[in-house]
Parts: C-alpha cells; sequence; structure tokens
C-alpha cells in the first residue's frame, strides 16, 4: 500500500518537474522564423484578381495564335499536294496543250485559290491540276468488250437452233409431239417384226 | 509576416501594418508549462519539445484569428494536447516509459534496489495507460499540477464535475490495480 502510493507519487513528481533541455524558447523560435522565411507572404486580392485576369488574356493569346496556325499550315498544306517541279518538267507548253484539251472552263487565276492570303502566283498546270484535284468525282465511262471477254461470252452463248428452240413453249411442244409420234412409229414397227 | 526586433519576433499582418502577436513573448510564457503537458503524454524530452515546437509552427500559421481567441493558455494547452495524442499514436510508447523510469530511480541507491524501483514506477505506468481514456488523460493533467480543474475541464471537454469525478476514479483504480498486483506477488 505504501510502497504503491509512494511510486505513484514519485510518477507525478517526474511528470510535474519534467524539464525541457536548455534553449527550448531558442530552438522553437529559430524554427519559427525558418518557416515564416519560407511561406509565401499573403497577397492581397487585387493580386489574385489580376493574376487571374492575366492568365485568361494568356490564354486566349494561345488560342488564338494556334488556330491562325492551324489555317496557315492548311493553305501550305494544299500547296504542298502539288509537286510543282514533277508538274512542270514538260515545260511550260506541255502544260498549256493538257490544258486546252481538257473540256474544262478556263483555268481560274491563281488568286481564287487561296484570295485571302498573299500567296505568290499559282503557275497554270498548278492551277489546272489544282482543280482536277477539287473537282467532283464521277463514276469511270462504260468501257468497250476486251478482245478475251467477247470470246468468253460466245462460248457461254453458243447460239444453237435447237437450244433456242427449246425456250420456245410451242415450239418445245412440237418437238415434243412429233419425238412420241416417232417413238409410237417405233414401236409399232418393232411389235409387227416381233411377230 | 515575421520579423525580429530588439530580440522579439512579431507576426504582421500584410493588410494591416499592426503587430498582431508577439510570438516570443507567447514561447517564453507558455513553452514550459506546454512541455510538462505533451511530456506527461509522451514521456521523452526528445519528442515533447518536438511537438512543442509543433505547436507554436501552427500558431503562427494561425496567427490570423489569434486576437478573437479568449483564453491563450487553455487554447495552446488544448493544441499541444491532442498533438501530443496523435504523436503518441505514432510511436512505441513502452520503450519511452522504460527510459523514463530509469530516470526516475536514484543514482546514489544499489543497483538490486534501483531495478525494483524501476520496476515498481514502469508498473505504475502501465496502469496508467490501461485505464479508461477518460480517466487516463485527466490524471495526466493533473498530475503536472499546472491546471486547474476548469481549465482541465475545458481542454477535455467535460464539465468540472464530470473532471472531479473521473479524476477520483482513476486514482482509487489505479491505487487498487498496484494493490492487486502487489498482493498476486
Amino acid at each position: 500500500m505504501i510502497n504503491s502510493e509512494e511510486t505513484i507519487g514519485k510518477v507525478f513528481a517526474g511528470l510535474r518537474d519534467a524539464e525541457a533541455s536548455p534553449g527550448l524558447e531558442r530552438r522553437i523560435l529559430a524554427a519559427i522564423e525558418e518557416r515564416t522565411s519560407q511561406r509565401p507572404a499573403a497577397s492581397p486580392r487585387w493580386v489574385w484578381s489580376v493574376a487571374l485576369a492575366c492568365m485568361i488574356a494568356a490564354c486566349l493569346f494561345l488560342a488564338i495564335t494556334t488556330l491562325r496556325r492551324h489555317g496557315q499550315t492548311t493553305t501550305q498544306a494544299q500547296h504542298s499536294t502539288v509537286p510543282t517541279d514533277t508538274l512542270s518538267a514538260d515545260g511550260p507548253e506541255k502544260d498549256t496543250q493538257v490544258a486546252s484539251l481538257l473540256p474544262h472552263e478556263p483555268i481560274a487565276p491563281a488568286r481564287t485559290i487561296a484570295p485571302a492570303r498573299e500567296t505568290p502566283a499559282v503557275s497554270a498546270a498548278d492551277a489546272l491540276l489544282l482543280r482536277e484535284m477539287r473537282a467532283p468525282s464521277h463514276p469511270a465511262p462504260e468501257a468497250p468488250l476486251t478482245k478475251e471477254e467477247q470470246l468468253l461470252l460466245r462460248a457461254v452463248h453458243t447460239g444453237d437452233p435447237q437450244v433456242m428452240a427449246m425456250l420456245d413453249p410451242e415450239e418445245r411442244a412440237r418437238q415434243e409431239a412429233a419425238s412420241e409420234a416417232e417413238f409410237q412409229k417405233f414401236i409399232e414397227q418393232s411389235g409387227g417384226d416381233n411377230e | 509576416m515575421a520579423s525580429v526586433e530588439g530580440g522579439s519576433l512579431v507576426l504582421f499582418s500584410t493588410e494591416v501594418a499592426q503587430p498582431e502577436v508577439d510570438v516570443t513573448a507567447l514561447v517564453e510564457t507558455y513553452s514550459r508549462l506546454l512541455f510538462r503537458v505533451v511530456h506527461s503524454v509522451l514521456r521523452s524530452q526528445a519528442e515533447a519539445e518536438d511537438v512543442v515546437q509543433d505547436v507554436f509552427v501552427r500558431v503562427i500559421e494561425r496567427h490570423r484569428s489569434l486576437q478573437s481567441i479568449r483564453d491563450m493558455r487553455v487554447w495552446l494547452v488544448r493544441i499541444a494536447w491532442n498533438l501530443a495524442l496523435d504523436r503518441r499514436r505514432r510511436i512505441w510508447p513502452m520503450q519511452m516509459d522504460e527510459s523514463f523510469a530509469e530516470s526516475l530511480v536514484a543514482n546514489t541507491a544499489p543497483a538490486d534496489e534501483r531495478l525494483v524501483e524501476a520496476q515498481r514506477i514502469k508498473a505504475v505506468l502501465r496502469e496508467m495507460e490501461r485505464l479508461p481514456k477518460s480517466e487516463r488523460h485527466v490524471l495526466l493533467l493533473s498530475a503536472i499540477e499546472d491546471l486547474g480543474t476548469a481549465e482541465m475541464a475545458k481542454v477535455v471537454g467535460r464539465s468540472e464535475s464530470a473532471v472531479r469525478a473521473l479524476l477520483f476514479r482513476a486514482r482509487t483504480r489505479l491505487r487498487e490495480r498496484l494493490e492487486a498486483r502487489g498482493g498476486e506477488r
């Protein structure tokens, strides 16, 4: 009893008299100062508003710039699909001849291709090819049969008169009746020969 | 924003250039009390100092609301108390109890007596930990003898009469259990 009371009292005294190591306050203040120096200073509300407005403006600027750049890239891609080196390899005279042979309206001037842009003038051959490229597509015209196709057709459709006649019902009935009569006649003849 | 003027750390508001709170005064006034409060839970000097430092760092993070606090002493003790309980859940307290018990034994006594005494102290600490939580908390807060019943009631969130009742029950239960342990031996 006495021992437990004494021990409890000793534990409580130990808890009551616990002392921190010297310089606790100094360490705490140093830690606070370090923390406050690391923490960014609080900004007033108008600073945040201005920052937000700047961010929105920057986003708009980026979006507009991207759209413009995308438009320019598309136009350049359309121009780059026509290899001008290979097209005009035969010379401008050949191109002009080809253009005159085609049953299309006259070649449109180059500025109609990209009227809104300040692009260099497109040559006539380029314009023709561009117009051909942009023209609506049509189904291919009906071509004549080749020699092999004609031979094949002839082999299938022989045009035999007997075969053709069988396709007619009256002719077929007449043929069948004749065949029947011929058969009866053969039977009768063969019966008389047996007797 | 913090500045050191004449050896004291003062927190300023950025909008109003008035000193809000003298942190140095707070540290000098309350750090020892907070240390004892935290130490009663953790029984480790290093851990207790760490938690006290954490208390003041949290205080400066809320320095805008400091002026609205009525009882700074109880408010700080509550922060320290809650941080200490949180820290105790995350550490292994038995080793700290052992070193605390050994620190309480007189060095002048013979080795065998010191061993027996250390075991008795450890048994008391163990039985304290086995008490119901509310009783244990009130017992630990009363052990440091710095807080009155009203302050303890605010810290643990109970009424003063409840704190007195809990304290009575805790002491009685602790004594009975220690006697029962002594009788078993």
